[in-house]
């Protein structure tokens, strides 16, 4: 009871949290020095046309009655058209969202899984070579900026080896020969659905290097986290008793140590995806990759604030589910943590 | 204990199936259409964008269901940094032109210098024109079918420049326009207010597209009709497919009246990548087979390179710097002629455009009418700058000017520096104001006398249509209540009287009207309103086994007209 409890008061903050962050996002995107009818028009129009198209957005009502009739369409479901593309916010983001998840989903996976083993490694052999290793590429993976990364990606495995694709979601040939049917937008799934395997084995190619981008930074951070917090772990004394009692060593480092240890990787695995959400828009403009990104890069570029809005407050619903979700995971795995 | 954590998964599954559902009743059409997938068909590629129109006449190749892979289409891929602001051809006013260009013809089409034809007729025959230039009679191509099967006639002129003439992007090029006339099914006569030279407007990259009237009325009817990836013109592609800020896909209309040959491509997938540095990495590791922009200090690569022509053309822009006239010391001719003289201009081009430009002769770039070497430049000359400055009572300077350039243009970003250093030396101080080009209209539009508006103004300019005279000389110079382009503010009586009798005269005394020019825009440079920096040069990298390119000044925004190109399949 205690949990469902938890979950509406974090509902109702999480609301609250969602008006302050429209509020901002929609005063900074009109004191912005610039006329948003101007923009929408194009660079040569005439005056009567920007007046025209002033009074159709709504622009010439004060600010606070603009905000209420914004906020009265978004719970409609109405984010209102992107000045740029002409079409409904709302649908830019689902059409492009699968792109962005996909990358995400892929990057934070490898990100896991390579993460917290090497971080368990290390702690493991703590002060051999390996421990070295892991310590230095993951400040490495931490600390290299995505489009950096990216670029020196693309130059060795594109320009001088050859062995993977520039950019895109898939290879343009494909479209005459294999074309993908867009089922869910997630083409490694729509490849699979279909058996379309050639195309499949493109989508898997197509997505490494900008996964592999996205995700050093997080792992790296994963891997020392992980490496922290089974270093203190095993220095408790239940894994000492578990070593007294001669237990195999895989039992106590896999399954007494890292449960315990776990709980903090959770708390950044959490943080880094939200984090990496903002690192797509690097790496999305580096490897053309049709996202959320992409597409926000744009829209800042643009100053289309219809768009600008509507990502912000997208983004924001995202960040508190993905922490919401955090939460709760940690809660059942970690009984100790209480949720109040 | 355990109970609690199922009670929690079901929780979490429940709302995530929730938030899953919702978002799936904004589901886009884009798996809308009836087939549900049928993986084992090789068949025709199909489309992944929404809604492709129904009346469109593509056909189907490979219907036999015996046929094995149907022969691979020969595709042309170009990567392309333009977006599309708008499908509709008659609101349409930017980028979008390099896919307007391929899709939708006018009556005409005006050649690039050089060529022994003025203009090539596309959906007029021929044409002609009363003596006084008013009223303009063009005959019509028979036969011709726009893309959604409807015919092209006298009608469908008429409706698309009265649309054109009524709310296009670019309405104001029919500004004189009176009435259109049907004379009959393939005749139609353009009747306007004043002498105009028609078969240039009629020529222009925007607002003179000839469309399908039905598809004129379904976007009367309803203003996004086109913006899903519509068309209705009549030019040798179609779009297939298009996916917003992605791309564009497009065939090759059969029934085109051009006809089709061998070696020309069936299909043209343009990838849309805003990035330089992307473009020339797909190029040179054969991901594309052409593009638009790669980073200029790059173009040497190619040039040394036998796989690729790189070819230098002059182009439709240039830039002008505009001096504020109401701000004194600028009011003074004196100072004007003096910076004019301080600017550096050889460097100006090295720097902002790595060599590609030649210094300006007034606001007219070369190859378009009516530009003309006798019109004169400025040298840099700093010890003629701080003579003229002495003389203007200004001996060791002593003023500081505020310049504001857009600051997403890369050439002005690179050459404001060069004009702050140079006019230092003759003791003027430049405050750099870089700003979005909205911005930096708005602050010139706001109150061009009040001091906080800027005292120089960078800006790219090209004129609609291939005419500077009315375009570029009129829209930068005459001096109107409102300024449009006119961001000098500058007001000279002469010159405006000039003007007026140049245009009036296009038409009727072409010769008469280009030597009012010649003489309006040497007052031009005497009074030095503007600084003339450089005209720029376009360069193409062009693959050896691509053949038929030529490049139009006239229309810079169409990059290609693949209907031109062809390779060995």
């Amino acid at each position: 009871m205690q949990k469902l409890e938890f979950f509406i008061r974090r509902l109702f903050t999480s609301i609250i949290v969602l008006i302050g962050v429209s509020i901002i996002t929609f005063t900074l995107t009109r004191v912005v020095p610039s006329n948003p009818a101007a923009l929408y028009i194009g660079p040569r129009a005439r005056q009567e046309d920007i007046d025209r198209v002033t009074k159709e957005l709504g622009l010439d009502k004060p600010l606070v009655v603009q905000y209420l009739i914004y906020m009265q369409d978004v719970l409609h479901g109405d984010f209102g058209n992107s000045i740029a593309t002409k079409r409904p916010v709302s649908q830019e983001i689902v059409d492009r969202l699968p792109a962005t998840l996909e990358l995400l989903f892929v990057a934070m996976t490898l990100a896991v899984i390579v993460g917290i083993p090497l971080g368990v490694w290390s702690a493991r052999w703590q002060g051999n070579s390996l421990d070295v290793a892991v310590r230095t590429s993951s400040i490495f993976g931490i600390s290299m900026p995505a489009f950096w990364l990216g670029l020196l990606l693309q130059i060795l495995f594109f320009r001088y080896l050859g062995w993977l694709p520039l950019s895109g979601r898939v290879d343009s040939d494909l479209r005459f020969t294999n074309p993908i049917d867009p089922i869910t937008g997630f083409y490694l799934i729509d490849t699979v659905l279909t058996q379309n395997w050639v195309a499949f084995k493109d989508v898997a190619l197509h997505l490494i290097l900008p996964a592999i981008t996205l995700g050093a930074y997080a792992m790296g951070l994963i891997a020392r986290m992980t490496r922290a917090a089974m270093i203190e772990t095993m220095g408790q004394d239940y894994i000492r008793t578990a070593n007294a009692y001669g237990l195999p060593k895989r039992l106590i480092t896999y399954t007494l140590a890292l449960k315990n240890a776990i709980s903090p990787t959770l708390t950044v695995i959490g943080l880094t995806i939200a984090y990496s959400l903002t690192g797509a828009f690097f790496v999305e403009v580096i490897f053309n990759w049709p996202g959320l990104g992409q597409f926000t890069v744009h829209s800042l570029l643009n100053l289309d604030y219809p768009a600008i809005m509507g990502i912000t407050l997208f983004g924001a619903v995202g960040y508190i589910i993905i922490n919401l979700i955090v939460d709760l995971l940690q809660a059942w795995i970690d009984p100790r943590i209480s949720l109040s | 204990m355990k109970s609690h954590k199922w009670y929690f998964l079901v929780t979490l599954l429940v709302v995530v199936t929730l938030i899953a559902s919702a978002c799936g009743n904004g589901e886009t059409p884009a798996s809308a259409p009836e087939e549900p997938a049928a993986p084992s068909e090789p068949a025709a590629p199909e489309a992944e964008a929404p809604a492709e129109p129904a009346e469109q006449p593509t056909e189907a190749p490979a219907e036999e269901p015996a046929a094995e892979a149907p022969a691979a289409p020969h595709v042309l891929k170009v990567a392309n940094t333009a977006n599309i602001t708008t499908w509709d051809p008659i609101k349409s006013f930017s980028t979008e032109a390099a896919y307007m260009g391929n899709i939708y013809e006018q009556l005409l089409r005006i050649n690039p210098p050089g060529a022994a034809e003025r203009f090539t007729p596309l959906l007029a025959e021929r044409w002609e024109s009363n003596e006084d230039g008013t009223e303009w009679t063009f005959y019509l191509r028979q036969g011709v079918k726009f893309h959604d099967g409807e015919p092209m006639n006298a009608e469908a002129v008429k409706a698309s420049i009265e649309a054109a003439a009524d709310h296009a992007g670019a309405s104001f090029i029919w500004w004189a326009l009176d009435h259109v006339e049907v004379v009959d099914e393939y005749t139609v006569k353009i009747v306007m207010t004043t002498s105009s030279p028609v078969d240039l407007i009629a020529s222009s990259l925007y607002g003179a597209w000839i469309v399908s009237p039905k598809a004129l009325e379904a976007a009367a009817a309803d203003d996004g009709y086109f913006e899903a990836g519509i068309d209705a013109g009549t030019g040798p592609y179609t779009i297939e497919s298009y996916t917003p800020d992605q791309e564009v896909l497009l065939t090759r209309f059969d029934d085109y009246w051009g006809g089709w040959q061998e070696g020309q491509y069936d299909k043209v997938l343009i990838t849309i990548v805003p990035e330089a540095v992307t473009q020339q990495q797909m190029l040179e590791g054969g991901e594309v087979d052409l593009v638009t922009r790669i980073p200029q200090e790059n173009y040497d690569d190619f040039r040394s390179n036998p796989d690729y022509d790189v070819i230098v053309e002059p182009s439709f822009f240039n830039y002008v710097g505009f001096f504020n006239t109401l701000h004194p010391p600028l009011d003074d001719i004196k100072v004007r002629q003096a910076l004019s003289y301080a600017t550096p201009y050889d460097d100006i081009i090295q720097i902002g455009a790595y060599g590609l430009g030649t210094q300006s002769r007034g606001p007219v770039p070369q190859g378009v009418w009516p530009w003309s070497p006798e019109v004169k430049q400025y040298t840099y000359d700093l010890d003629k700058a701080r003579e003229l400055l002495a003389e203007a009572g200004y001996p060791d300077g002593g003023f500081s000017i505020k310049l504001t350039y857009a600051s997403e243009n890369a050439t002005e970003e690179a050459f404001a520096p060069l004009i702050k250093d140079s006019y230092a030396q003759i003791g003027v101080d430049v405050q750099i104001e870089p700003m979005l080009f909205s911005q930096q209209w708005e602050l010139a539009k706001a109150d061009p006398a009040a001091p906080e508006t800027q005292d120089m103004f960078l800006l790219l300019y090209w004129p609609t249509y291939s005419d500077a005279g009315s375009d570029n000389l009129w829209s930068m110079f005459y001096y109107t209540e409102k300024p449009f382009f006119n961001l000098s503010y500058w007001n000279n009586p002469d010159y405006n009287a000039m003007l007026d009798e140049a245009i009036a005269k296009t038409v009727t005394d072409p010769e008469a009207s280009q030597q009012l020019y010649i003489d309006a825009m040497n007052l031009l440079v005497d009074e030095a309103p503007g600084v003339f920096y450089f005209d720029t040069q376009a360069i193409f990298i062009i693959p050896n086994y691509i053949e038929g390119f030529q490049y139009n000044l006239n229309y810079p925004f169409v990059h290609y007209f693949f209907y031109e190109l062809s390779s060995a399949q």
